[in-house]
């Protein structure tokens, strides 16, 4: 998984280019630390090319998802293929992130 | 198609490969994707947990009966039946979420079918699914 941040103060576009699996949730953890720091982010994550992601994948957005919510920020997930999608939905996961 | 790895430790990947590049696996995507999800899910479960440090082996099966492939795991690691592990509460809000338990929920839903049976000392999975 490629991991893209952009940041311009509390706004941080983010583009995933990849699978997200356990042979890359650790580096993918890693990766995304400055997504986790400070106040009332606005998090925007482009998956229009993330091709997989399993259950270690799902733990990782749920833990963002949780530090995002207790800063008091905001973060939605764009372009996710129907398959991808459906992992969200059936897990239930898409009640709680923001997919467009 | 069987294969059997020993010990495991490791090896994650080339298992998950083994058993997605069987001729018994469809080529249609949206399935692909779908096994290749539990399988990875049940992989990682078994490399991970099944032995202490990995040192045992797992035998792998694909087969395809009638119109249903039948993907099978044995082990001889710890007895262990996933299929009573509890399903995770999926109303629940992201801080009433615990992180994790989702793998063998997403096989149970993404699987026709799943069957556990431990003999001669030993873990077999079963997932099954539909091919139309």
């Amino acid at each position: 998984m490629e991991v893209t941040i952009n940041q311009n103060e509390n706004k941080f576009d983010v583009v995933l280019v990849g699978r997200l699996d356990t042979t890359n949730a650790d580096q993918f953890q890693k990766d995304i630390e400055p997504l986790m720091q400070g106040e009332k982010p606005e998090i925007t994550l482009d998956c229009s090319a993330m091709e997989y992601t399993s259950s270690q994948g799902l733990r990782m957005f749920l833990m963002l998802q949780k530090s995002v919510n207790s800063r008091g920020g905001s973060m939605v997930m764009t372009g996710m293929s129907p398959q991808v999608k459906e992992v969200f939905d059936i897990t239930g996961f898409s009640n709680i992130i923001r997919i467009i | 198609m069987k294969a059997e790895f020993d010990p495991i430790a490791g090896k994650s990947a080339v298992i998950i490969e083994t058993i997605m590049s069987s001729p018994d696996i469809p080529s249609d995507p949206g399935l692909e994707f779908k096994i290749r999800l539990c399988v990875e899910e049940v992989v990682e479960n078994i490399v991970s947990y099944a032995y202490e440090n990995g040192a045992g082996f797992v035998e792998v099966g694909t087969e395809l009966q009638d119109n249903t492939l039948i993907i099978s795991f044995r082990d001889s690691g710890v007895k262990f039946n996933p299929l009573l592990k509890g399903d995770p509460d999926i109303t629940l809000s992201a801080e009433e979420r615990q992180i994790g338990g989702l793998g063998i929920f997403l096989c149970k839903q993404m699987m026709d079918d799943l069957r556990y049976v431990y003999n001669d000392g030993c873990n077999n999975l079963y997932m099954m699914k539909r091919i139309s």
